[in-house]
């Protein structure tokens, strides 16, 4: 007798969907199952559930090596399955011209070896972003885990992802929007040092409005970052390239730098997401719009 | 000339046909043969049906021979044992005459003769040539001959006693299972001295022994005498009798006008040209089959007797509509261990799931608790005698995993634990559950609530 309860008729609607009553007994931490949980075990278990063929003996193949897995990259995994798996995310690509951030960071050269800061372009978009967020607060928002509310959020906090030896780190530089560029140029450099020697607090962690992930100093021409809940959006950076712009008749090289705003469907729709990104390369293009 | 079908049945008892004409409801075309010129197999035409025809008259006469003690005397039946034997006919022919309409509803052909696999696909069926794209053996079961038994008139099998050719005055019944028992009980009340020859240390081997020795102290009460632990060694014939030569537990001799064989029955697997079409055929004539009753060759499914223990109709049905459904291309399987054993005897006696010797050898702990039919208001008040109750349940869960029961109706209660046990019951859903009063069925109840100590009728 199976130690799995579940009444013939279950037992029967398991075996047409071909679900292993069984293995999705243990897979659920359960003694009983109804036909409730099959049912709704049907798809996941199609796309989600298999994963016996990914056991494979590789050393068959050649010579391998094995290393365990950190506990803070298994909590990491687990909390990326579960975001690319439950929430209907959409990347919207966006591109901003650049020349004008260059040209202040050029002029500001000498101040900033003066002030001791390093006015990198993450500076900037972190307080563009942190100006965006202020225009359109329903970027700067969290979706109940129930989904029936909205929480919208008076405050503008932005994560940046941060590539260490031990994992991916993202501390956060709190109230953004008030923060003048050369405070938020101190904090990144601050923070971003301190993540890499993995002394970040835990209350430097977390409450985020939005994450920056930047990879324009690495490469890259476009990607699609995964949201990181419970914020509904993430921006990815990529590498500055000078494209062709043309007035008129006239080609002009002009660096743009690639944008990558994945967000969480449920909460923005395809249109808000272009009109932020616009705003967004705005900003960016002219930063005196940040002051308006 | 060749015909050809989706799918031919071989066999037309419980599992034949029901596999049959569940294949005919999901659009196959079907075709079922047996040897037999009526549909129903062993099970109606001298098994299931025609004993528990037999096992009411007996109960009838031994009910009014009970009522004496109420202050109700009848005289003494007088037995017809021709209109007795017409009865029982006209109840089988009714039933087969049943099963025939409900072929031709189903515009399932059926065929009379002996088939025979000569290939994968194909069957001759008495010269006849016929192509099929799946075959279902249902050929069941035959009652084991014993060897080195003489042949005899009055040596009988179960389908020679059910004939009912006359009721000897002295009847030994070599084999004390579930058959053997009924026979007693019949043969018993239609007048015979019976005595009960078994090999095994107790009758019904493998039921409950608890229970099995409320039936026992019953049988005996009515005059069956009953050797346990004993093997027949040698069986000689004279005019006059039957001599069994037994040793064991009881020494000695039994010397009877008859004797009934019914030491187990064996599979028909041997019997249908099997290895013609690829099969292979156990040396106990079982032709083994997985859940969804495929056999080794893809084309051909077997289900019921001929796929071995336990040899019960209602097992043989279940896989005759899952077969069925699998080729019509279904995903279906038996899916379930419980199934039950039921004796029709005086009491009855039935069981399914586990019980406590069971889950001993399978090293699994569990607890019984019962409750004594002497104390059911609803048995005493219906002239029922001993009777028990009892029910195996997981100590840690309080799960029910098997149960025994034994007194008047017991085959027709045992449905409620069968159903407990497959919706994964608990004692307490059962306590729980509102149960009529007075009825049998509430001992059933009594006994969950005696375990979990909120019994109030003990």
């Amino acid at each position: 007798m199976s130690d799995t309860i579940a009444s013939p008729s279950t037992r029967r609607l398991a075996r047409e969907q071909g679900v292993d009553i069984d293995a999705l007994a243990r897979k659920l931490g359960r003694t009983t199952i109804s036909a409730e949980d099959i049912s709704g075990s049907a798809r996941p278990a199609a796309s989600a559930g298999d994963t016996s063929y990914w056991d494979v003996d590789h050393s068959q193949y050649g010579p391998v090596t094995k290393e365990p897995m950190s506990r803070f990259a298994q909590v990491a995994s687990k909390n990326l399955a579960a975001a690319q798996a439950l929430i209907p995310a959409v990347t919207h690509h966006e591109r901003a011209d650049v020349s004008a951030i260059e040209a202040l960071r050029k002029s500001w050269k000498a101040e900033a070896q003066a002030r001791g800061v390093k006015l990198t372009a993450l500076a900037f978009h972190v307080a563009a972003l942190s100006r965006a967020l202020r225009a359109f607060p329903r970027f700067n928002a969290s979706l109940t885990p129930d989904g029936e509310d909205l929480v919208l959020k008076d405050y503008v906090h932005i994560g940046i992802a941060v590539d260490t030896p031990h994992g991916l780190m993202v501390p956060v530089i709190r109230d953004a929007d008030r923060k003048g560029l050369w405070q938020i140029g101190a904090e990144i450099a601050d923070l971003a040092g301190r993540a890499q020697a993995r002394k970040v607090r835990q209350d430097e962690m977390g409450g985020a409005s939005m994450t920056i992930t930047n990879l324009g100093g690495i490469g890259g021409t476009a990607f699609t970052p995964i949201v990181n809940p419970p914020e509904v959006a993430i921006l990815g950076i990529t590498r500055t390239e000078t494209v062709t712009h043309w007035d008129g008749d006239t080609p002009r090289p002009v660096p743009m730098v690639p944008l990558d705003l994945s967000y969480d469907h449920r909460v923005i729709n395809g249109a808000d997401a272009a009109r932020f990104m616009t705003h967004y390369a705005g900003l960016i293009a002219d930063p005196r719009n940040m002051l308006v | 000339m060749t015909d050809t079908t989706d799918l031919l049945v071989i066999g037309a008892g419980p599992g034949g046909y029901a596999c049959a004409f569940r294949a005919a409801d999901l659009g196959l075309s079907v075709t079922l043969v047996d040897a037999r010129d009526r549909l129903g197999g062993v099970c109606l035409n001298e098994g299931c049906i025609p004993s528990k025809a037999l096992l009411h008259a007996a109960e009838i006469i031994r009910e009014a021979q009970h009522m004496a003690d109420w202050g109700i005397t009848f005289g003494k039946p007088k037995l017809d044992l021709d209109a007795l034997r017409a009865k029982k006919d006209e109840i089988v022919g009714h039933l087969t005459g049943g099963l025939t309409g409900l072929a031709g509803r189903r515009k399932v052909t059926t065929l009379q003769g002996k088939a025979t696999l000569t290939g994968p696909n194909s069957a001759e069926i008495e010269g006849t040539q016929i192509r099929f794209d799946k075959a279902v053996i249902a050929v069941g079961s035959a009652p084991v001959q014993l060897p080195g038994w003489p042949e005899d008139d009055r040596i009988w099998d179960s389908t020679s006693a059910l004939e009912l050719r006359d009721v000897p005055k002295t009847l030994a019944i070599v084999g004390g299972g579930i058959i053997g028992l009924e026979m007693a009980t019949v043969y018993c009340a239609l007048g015979a001295e019976v005595t009960v020859v078994e090999l095994a240390d107790q009758i019904a081997p493998g039921a409950d022994p608890q229970a099995v020795a409320i039936l026992r102290d019953a049988q005996e009460a009515e005059g069956i005498t009953i050797h346990t632990g004993t093997q027949v060694t040698e069986v000689t014939t004279t005019k006059a009798t039957v001599t069994l030569t037994c040793t064991g537990a009881f020494e000695g001799q039994i010397k009877a006008k008859a004797v009934i064989q019914s030491v187990g029955r064996r599979a028909n697997g041997d019997k249908v040209g099997a290895e013609a079409a690829g099969l292979s055929v156990s040396d106990r004539g079982v032709i083994e089959a997985d859940a969804t009753g495929a056999t080794d060759v893809p084309s051909i499914f077997a289900i019921g007797d001929v796929t071995g223990n336990p040899m019960l109709a209602h097992r043989a049905t279940h896989q005759g509509h899952i077969a069925a459904e699998v080729i019509a291309g279904h995903r279906a399987a038996l899916e379930t261990t419980l199934i039950p054993s039921v004796a029709y005897t005086s009491p009855e006696l039935a069981w399914v799931g586990l019980t406590e010797a069971q889950a001993k050898a399978e090293g699994r702990n569990v607890k019984a608790t019962s409750f004594p039919w002497a104390a059911s208001g609803r048995n005493l008040a219906s002239g029922g005698r001993d009777g028990l109750t009892k029910l195996v349940y997981d100590p840690a869960t309080n799960r029910l995993l098997g149960a025994s029961i034994v007194g008047r109706n017991a085959g027709e209660l045992l449905a409620e634990v069968t159903l407990a046990i497959e919706m994964g019951a608990r004692l307490d859903d059962i306590g729980l559950t509102i149960h009529a009063h007075p009825t049998l069925s509430e001992t059933i109840a009594f006994a969950a609530e005696r375990a979990l100590g909120t019994l109030t009728d003990l």
